[in-house]
């Protein structure tokens, strides 16, 4: 027989037996969706994770140190790195005034209830998730400690949470930023910051939260303000000269990392002293680190789908064992009429299959359900073809292999036999 | 020309106490032929059609199908003899409950090498030969008992057999129907089809050419 012909066949009897063919079918179903939405998760995470090494950047080396670096020792420091590094300096952060639940608010100019970094030119070589408007802080404002500032606001569109959470309060924190930053369009506008008077130069439009991919994002619960990184020490004077600044290192190799690494080590202590102990942070085993828990998180879920998925299969095999035990003398009726063993087989074998399809279908769609309402993070799931290709063949070899034994155990029966049976 | 010999037949049914229902049987058919075989309940009449239609193996002897020996054929080989050179007709009709009449006619051709496109219209023009070409697309529960046996007719010529083996095929119904099935058998058999058929009723095994009764599994 031919394979349409198997295939309507099979159709016709599921049709018949709708109620039985759904049960028969709900196990795969479940198990399918687990597959679904994990497959979904999982290659979503993934993106973003390479996303997140994509904006980082390659060979990236991260450290602290509790004293502060002039712009001599960060040239100093650049000639002894691996050549093509970039390197950045963060200052400390500043919060204007204390509690991120602080609204900014404009009073006359005074910026109030921000958080201030002194940087380098250099922070825009890495992690820049940014749009920005006007102009970013140059190596002239850091050499002449320009008063000028980069804004940061937030987009446009702020997602709000599905779920009633107590970081809540925060998006309606952040709201309420965003109309301001609508409202109150900065750029080229003189404000005061620590009593002193500033110019914003530049305004960077922060992502939207699910399109950040930095890593290490915090988030950014009030606005951030960039300044030069001279001018903000000098703003900021600490009297015992303790204020950390947060070193990073893009050496564009991964290879290199840890040669950066050393040499961040080795500076810090001919600098501060064999007391320096910088703890140093190589970027590609935080994202390794990241995906071994996407993994582990998934295969618990893979775990559960697979026990779906076996429990279908018994589901599709007991349907099957059944079928063939009331069919029999159909099974003799077909011998008579010229069907080989192989006719046989392929007919309760296709007929499993499709029942294993139609758990498939109902599957994908409870999986993509519940992408769409359990999932934390949708931004990036893209309903992709594979992860549909791979559910379907899934739930096609679970109820092939299945049923394979009670079809052959039909395919062995002999005719006179089965004739006989009413 | 013999279409079908028996030399020898036995059949045991292995049990506490063996049954031998075919007790060195031998027959031969000749082409074109209308036998029937008559005999009580038991006496091997169903076991002996069912060795002619390689549906069972006997326990000894030989069974030549046109001269081919069956006796050490595979099970693949004999489906294949029984697709394409034997039509069955059965007591209770066995047609498929779900299929039409038209597709119920087809469904021997789907099992063979027949070209898809040609299964429809020969399985139209048989169920045409048979009286049926108004009740094409009904399913056996619309039909009489009559007419189902009719589209069985129909089905056990689907790929052109060289023998029709029929176990009582009017058992199930009444003498008017009966009498309507013999005479599309005799038109079967007088168009050059060759038929074997059980019966308990000797009006019918009258219609036939030659009549052998059996008893105890010996033709007597």
């Amino acid at each position: 027989m031919r394979l349409p012909d198997l295939m309507a066949t099979g159709w016709a009897e599921i049709w018949a037996h709708k109620m039985r063919s759904f049960l028969s079918f709900f196990a795969i179903a479940i198990g399918i969706a687990t597959f679904f939405y994990t497959l979904s998760v999982l290659s979503q995470s993934y993106r973003r994770i390479g996303r997140t090494a994509e904006v980082a950047g390659k060979g990236r080396v991260e450290t602290r140190t509790n004293h502060p670096l002039t712009v001599v020792q960060y040239k100093d420091l650049k000639e002894r790195l691996p050549a093509g590094s970039s390197l950045a300096f963060t200052s400390d952060d500043y919060n204007v005034q204390e509690g991120w639940w602080n609204s900014l608010y404009h009073k006359g100019n005074q910026l109030v209830g921000a958080t201030v970094y002194g940087i380098l030119p250099s922070f825009k070589e890495s992690d820049f998730v940014y749009r920005l408007e006007g102009r970013f802080i140059n190596w002239q404002d850091v050499e002449n400690k320009h008063r000028v500032i980069v804004l940061t606001v937030f987009p446009r569109e702020v997602k709000k949470s599905k779920r009633r959470f107590w970081w809540d309060d925060v998006d309606e924190h952040i709201q309420k930023v965003k109309e301001y930053s609508e409202h109150h369009h900065l750029l080229h506008q003189q404000v005061v910051l620590n009593n002193q008077t500033f110019t914003v130069v530049g305004i960077l439009h922060l992502p939207t939260e699910n399109e950040d991919v930095r890593l290490s994002r915090n988030r950014e619960w009030r606005p951030t303000l960039y300044i030069p990184y001279t001018t903000w020490y000098d703003l900021y004077p600490d009297e015992n000269d303790k204020r950390p600044v947060d070193i990073r290192v893009v050496t564009g190799k991964e290879s290199t990392a840890h040669t950066a690494g050393g040499t961040l080590t080795s500076y810090l202590r001919s600098q501060f002293g064999p007391n320096e102990k910088p703890e140093i942070e190589f970027f590609h085993e935080k994202i390794e680190e990241r995906l071994k828990e996407a993994r582990k998180s998934l295969n618990n879920m893979l775990f559960m789908g697979i026990i779906a998925m076996i429990a279908g299969g018994i589901g599709i095999m007991n349907v099957t064992m059944a079928v063939i035990f009331s069919r029999t003398k159909e099974i003799g009726i077909r011998r008579a009429l010229g069907a080989s063993r192989k006719d046989i087989l392929f007919q309760f074998v296709v007929e499993a299959m499709l029942l294993g399809l139609c758990g498939a279908i109902a599957g994908m769609i409870l999986g993509y359900l519940a992408v769409l309402h359990l999932a934390e993070d949708t931004s990036q799931m893209t309903f992709s073809w594979w992860v549909v290709a791979g559910s379907i063949l899934i739930a096609l070899v679970t109820s092939f292999l299945f049923a394979l034994y009670p079809a052959w155990q039909a395919a062995k029966l002999k005719p006179v036999e089965a004739l006989k049976n009413e | 020309m013999v279409i079908a010999q028996c030399k020898q037949l036995i059949k045991i049914y292995p049990g506490a106490h063996d049954f031998r229902a075919l007790d060195e049987v031998s027959l031969s058919i000749q082409q074109g032929e209308f036998v029937s075989i008559m005999g009580p309940s038991g006496c091997g009449k169903s076991t002996l059609l069912n060795i002619l239609g390689l549906l069972d193996e006997p326990t000894g002897g030989e069974y030549l199908l046109n001269n081919v020996p069956t006796a050490k054929l595979n099970d693949a080989r004999r489906t294949e003899l029984r697709r394409n050179q034997i039509g069955f007709i059965f007591q209770s009709f066995n047609l498929m409950p779900r299929l039409s009449v038209l597709e119920n006619i087809a469904l021997p051709m789907r099992y063979s090498d027949m070209p898809r496109a040609d299964i429809l219209p020969r399985a139209r023009e048989l169920a045409v030969r048979v009286g049926l070409e108004k009740k094409l697309y009904s399913t056996p529960l619309q039909l009489s008992g009559g007419q189902c046996q009719r589209v069985a007719c129909a089905r056990s010529l689907a790929n052109n057999p060289s023998i029709i083996l029929a176990d009582e095929p009017t058992g199930n119904l009444d003498s008017k129907a009966s009498a309507d099935i013999l005479d599309l058998l005799q038109e079967l058999n007088k168009n050059g089809m060759t038929i074997i058929m059980v019966t308990h009723d000797p009006k019918i095994a009258a219609g036939t050419h030659r009549t052998i009764h059996m008893k105890d599994g010996k033709i007597l």
